[in-house]
């Protein structure tokens, strides 16, 4: 039995409230998920340092290592936060309504991060903080529409409802995605950023701390997606037997 | 078929009757024409009208986001949105209904929009109209697919006003490089560009699936 199963247990006394047998099998998968991200930190930090610095950028270049990776979190976070929403619409199961709130907020952390660390990368490399970059901007939008989407939850409540709008929001949100990189093709704009990172295309030793930031953010994405539905899902129960309390107490009345 | 017609007919009969939101959004975009003028001043005449596509698009978003937000406000009176739940069929006529009167009452606002842009910032729209309004058309359509959809959430939430420009603005970033690059061109006296025809009709069409499918979500209860 996973540690959460017990905790549930032991808050609820029975099994009546428990979670979906998905969200516990699921959640078996943290621990393993949390050891191989702070093993991988390791290796991920000492080949960081080990590698080599840029000739013509400077040590600033090594964002390289973080920048890329947390793009591609950010991404599937919002992925998995459409695919929930149209499993949640499809079945009504609440556990991928879950699903998708932790995948928007997880995908935003990483999105911030990601928007963080670009403008002080611009700032060593072209000049400035922020240039109207197509991806740049793309992402820029996309962080709007998942914020917009967590606002939406805060001023909507919980419920059926509240699960509801949301996924078809997250659904929208997933949409834009393509149209917003179609715009940017479409109308021309210079990328500043270098074409799809090809093989080959890093330089000596950069390959290798590279990949190791790649596995380690896709370890802690995952980590923080399972530790946040778990918590989502302690919450729901909360909320549960908090209703089921009041509804016991005013029946006693 | 009919709820849509049912629905398109009763909105455009309550607005003629009470006239409230053709009002607001027009006062509202002619207050916008004001403000530009004076938030860009000492602009030469050939300088403002390059940025007339740009300022025209603004005071229609915003002018559509005020509209939008009453498109639903108005059935929460006497529940009248759980009536309409109640309706037979499949519930993306009713939002098809919806999004249509919004086309028209927003489309209404924004010619008359357009002749005043013109008067105060000396365009000459006349030569062009049969493109602008294409243009203004296929924007308007995006503008209303997707605004009718969250206006129908929007509606339900605390802070509803504040929410629905929150929710939508992002979704309009496509409708709004197409049609700012489309009347460029217009304007300019150029044939439109397919690019941004093709864009704004992509989108369009995705918006009013996705929309027409999700609404029987929204309406639900």
């Amino acid at each position: 039995m996973t540690e959460s199963a017990t905790r549930e247990e032991a808050t609820t006394g029975s099994s009546e409230f428990s979670r979906s047998r998905l969200e516990k099998r699921v959640d078996g998968l943290r621990g393993p998920s949390g050891i191989a991200m702070a093993i991988l930190a390791v290796g991920y930090a000492y080949t960081v340092v080990a590698a080599p610095i840029d000739s013509v950028q400077g040590v600033i270049q090594k964002i390289l290592y973080v920048h890329p990776p947390l793009a591609y979190g950010a991404y599937l976070g919002f992925v998995v936060t459409a695919i929930a929403g149209v499993l949640y619409l499809r079945s009504g199961r609440e556990e991928f309504d879950r699903l998708a709130i932790s995948g928007a907020e997880v995908g935003v952390i990483f999105c911030t991060l990601m928007l963080i660390t670009g403008p002080i990368w611009a700032r060593g490399t072209w000049g400035k903080w922020w240039s109207w970059d197509p991806r740049l901007t793309v992402t820029l939008l996309l962080w709007f529409v998942y914020l917009a989407y967590l606002l939406l939850r805060s001023f909507s409540g919980s419920g059926a409802r509240t699960a509801r709008f949301a996924s078809i929001y997250g659904i929208v949100g997933i949409v834009l995605i393509p149209l917003n990189y179609y715009i940017i093709e479409m109308f021309g704009a210079r990328s500043m950023h270098p074409e799809n990172l090809k093989g080959g295309s890093l330089g000596e030793g950069m390959g290798l701390p590279f990949l190791m930031g790649n596995l380690t953010l896709f370890f802690a994405f995952v980590y923080l997606l399972i530790l946040r539905w778990d918590v989502e899902g302690l919450r729901a129960l909360d909320a549960r037997r908090t209703a089921e309390r009041d509804a016991a107490g005013s029946g006693a009345d | 078929m009919n709820v849509t017609l049912a629905i398109l007919w009763k909105d455009l009969v309550t607005e003629w009757r009470s006239r409230d939101r053709v009002i607001a959004m027009l006062i509202f975009s002619l207050l916008m024409a004001v403000i530009f003028h004076f938030a860009l001043p000492d602009q030469r005449p050939e300088e403002i009208r390059s940025q007339a596509p740009g300022l025209l698009w603004t005071a229609y978003i915003f002018a559509a986001l005020l509209g939008l937000n009453r498109s639903f406000a108005l059935e929460l009176d006497n529940d009248a949105l759980s009536g309409m739940a109640l309706a037979p069929g499949n519930r993306g006529w009713i939002f098809l209904g919806k999004a249509a009167a919004n086309f028209v009452l927003i489309g209404l606002v924004e010619a008359l929009t357009a002749c005043v842009f013109a008067l105060f910032f000396d365009l000459n729209l006349t030569p062009v109209v049969p493109s602008l309004a294409a243009v203004v058309a296929l924007g308007t359509l995006g503008i209303c697919a997707v605004g009718t959809l969250f206006s129908a959430m929007a509606v339900r939430t605390r802070f509803r006003e504040v929410l629905l420009p929150i929710l939508l603005l992002p979704a309009l970033f496509p409708v709004l490089a197409g049609s700012v690059n489309g009347t460029i061109a217009v304007l300019n006296n150029q044939p439109l560009p397919f690019e941004a025809v093709q864009l704004l009709i992509v989108v369009d069409g995705i918006y009013l699936i996705v929309s027409f499918l999700g609404f029987d979500y929204i309406l639900d209860e």
